[in-house]
């Protein structure tokens, strides 16, 4: 079985987000922060991440994929944004942020469940 | 002089019956005439009024008319002088004229050639006072020209705005101090190429824009970074001088320091992307809650669902708070806030706040203690903001304190401040945090606020109030200990209520 790591300060869209991923027979590992999420996956090695763009501070998510990718570690990375396209920010173009997909929130069950299935297999 | 008869003429001569007889033809023909008997009384009246005329006698007992002459001249520069002489020679009309006299007469003259003589002149002297008054007015436009210039000059040099000319071969025509500042530089020669005294970007702009300005012959802006990092940005108005035949004179540059300007324009597209990331946070969980509720395979529970039904209500809450604090900040910062100030008993005030906690203290087993029952502090405020001042305080020394805590409220006043604090035994605050305490939608976040909700505007307001009545705010927090905040109200002598 595939494990996700879920990283989100919101406690609330950490739980709806395991929730769907687990009723889709995923396994599900959280963090609502990103030191704590840079721990879990050093100790889990989970197959794909999932990580909000802004937590304690802008851009903690971004800095935690970098640090990820620095470090070699090529796990998949689902990017939660949330004001992208208010802020006029094209995450979607160039090479700039580390991370294969975006899901815009807020998170459709099924857009999410279709952009983690891009890299597992249930 | 010359307007209100034919002309004032001034006689002098020692003989009588010449006198006379001038005086009489002169008078016929319409001029008005002075006599003088001799040189002496000649100069006199020569000097202090201006004739239009003088006819001087060359030989006088007492003065000759040579002297007569250069000081009437010495005076009145314009009157015309004619010399009357028996003696004509040669040698004295020229000495005459070269002593200034416009025309000599021969003794014995007719009456006809005298006449004839001193129309001449007087058509000289209408002449003479002609050129002299358009000297004058030469003059006078000439000094307006030069006072202009000095104004211009003055006004320029006092505007805030920096202002540079270039001449159409590239150099540098005029700037003034603001241009100076502006442009970080110390000194700028005139008349050299722009290109080689300005920091090199600025050189490179105004030799590129000059092109541009020629091109297009008009106006245009842009924006330059003198200094990095947005520590000196300019706005550059690029202006072409045209000749009257429509070709480039030169190019004039006003620069304008915009850099407070951008500075303000990123604090509020900042916090208009804060805003809009706050507002959205609930509005996504909620969605995120309700899509898992409208899916029956997801399989959710009774439980649950009240769960997540409850989550949502309290997200959308917490949104609602929001809006209503945006909406309170904003009407702050606009002054639009209607303040009713009246005498307010500080620690009644308390007590009241106090009492709509009764549950919440309750919860997490708090204690709280408040001032004496005979202490009375009075402040003269808005009962409803100093309200919403205690209740943001209160609320956040119970969200931020541990279980079995206590919360002191104590009131003090010296002869400057009411001084009121609220003090908890909570988890404290880091110093990094403590600094961006009163930030709009700053939350302190660690492994014990995790589940601590709020909006992050409450002290933002608390300290936007106390700011609108000169007050003040202080925190002092220990991590893990915990925090007081301390405000400051200025006192108002009571007699003055």
């Amino acid at each position: 079985m595939s494990l996700i790591a879920v990283i989100d300060d919101d406690q609330d869209i950490l739980e709806a987000s395991s929730l769907i991923l687990r009723a889709r027979g995923f396994e599900v590992i959280s963090a609502n922060n990103p030191d704590d999420g840079y721990k879990i996956i050093k100790e889990k090695n989970p197959d794909l991440i999932i990580l909000d763009v802004i937590m304690n501070e802008p851009d903690d998510g971004f800095f935690l994929a970098q640090k990820l990718r620095r470090e070699k570690i090529a796990t998949p990375i689902i990017m939660y944004t949330s004001i992208a396209k208010a802020t006029g920010l094209d995450f979607t173009s160039g090479n700039m942020i580390p991370v294969d997909e975006f899901v815009e929130k807020p998170i459709s069950p099924d857009e999410l469940i279709a952009k983690v299935e891009k890299f597992l297999k249930r | 002089m010359v307007e209100d008869c034919k002309g004032h003429i001034l006689v002098v001569d020692d003989e009588e019956a010449l006198r006379t007889a001038v005086r009489r033809i002169l008078e016929m023909e319409g001029f008005e005439v002075k006599e003088a008997h001799n040189g002496s009384e000649g100069i006199s009246f020569g000097t202090t009024t201006e004739y239009d005329l003088a006819l001087i006698d060359l030989k006088m007992p007492d003065r000759n008319g040579i002297e007569v002459l250069k000081e009437i001249r010495h005076t009145f520069p314009n009157t015309v002088c004619f010399m009357a002489t028996a003696y004509a020679s040669y040698e004295t009309a020229v000495e005459a004229t070269k002593l200034g006299a416009d025309g000599y007469i021969l003794k014995p003259f007719s009456p006809d050639e005298l006449i004839n003589q001193l129309n001449s002149g007087i058509r000289k002297r209408k002449l003479l006072l002609e050129t002299e008054r358009l000297k004058k007015e030469r003059e006078e436009s000439l000094l307006e020209v030069a006072f202009e210039r000095t104004r211009l000059k003055t006004i320029i040099n006092s505007i805030t705005d920096g202002v540079i000319v270039i001449n159409k071969k590239e150099e540098l025509a005029y700037f003034n101090q603001a241009a100076l500042k502006l442009l970080d530089v110390t000194y700028l020669p005139l008349g050299i190429p722009v290109t080689e005294h300005f920091p090199i970007e600025v050189a490179q702009l105004l030799s590129e824009k000059f092109f541009e300005v020629e091109e297009q012959q008009s106006s245009f802006s842009i924006e330059v970074e003198i200094k990095p990092n947005n520590e000196l940005i300019l706005e550059a108005t690029f202006s072409p001088i045209l000749q009257a035949d429509g070709k480039l004179a030169g190019v004039v540059v006003v620069l304008k320091n915009i850099t407070e300007f951008k500075r303000l324009e990123l604090i509020k597209s900042q916090f208009v992307s804060m805003v809009a990331h706050e507002l959205k946070a609930p509005i996504a969980a909620s969605i995120g809650f309700i899509d898992i509720m409208r899916k029956p395979e997801l399989n959710i529970s009774q439980e649950q669902q009240i769960d997540f039904l409850n989550r949502t209500h309290g997200r959308l809450q917490s949104l609602l708070t929001m809006v209503n604090d945006l909406l309170d900040i904003s009407r702050m910062e606009l002054n639009k806030v209607t303040r009713e100030i009246k005498e307010v008993i500080v620690e009644e005030t308390i007590a009241e706040v106090a009492g709509l906690f009764t549950v919440e203290l309750q919860k997490k087993d708090l204690t709280l203690s408040l001032p004496g029952p005979d202490e009375k502090h009075i402040i003269k405020v808005d009962q409803n903001e100093f309200l919403r001042l205690l209740t943001n305080l209160v609320s956040n020394a119970i969200k931020y304190n541990k279980e079995h805590g206590t919360i002191y409220i104590t009131v003090k006043a010296d002869a400057y401040y009411t001084v009121i604090s609220v003090r908890d035994t909570g988890i404290g605050l880091r110093p990094e945090d403590k600094d961006r305490l009163f930030s709009e939608f700053f939350r302190a976040k660690n492994e014990f606020t995790k589940n601590i909700h709020g909006t992050g505007l409450g002290l933002s307001i608390v300290k936007r109030i106390i700011e609108a009545y000169s007050g003040k705010i202080e925190c002092q927090s220990t991590y893990g200990e915990g925090t007081e905040f301390i405000i400051s109200f200025p006192v108002i002598p009571i007699e003055q209520a």
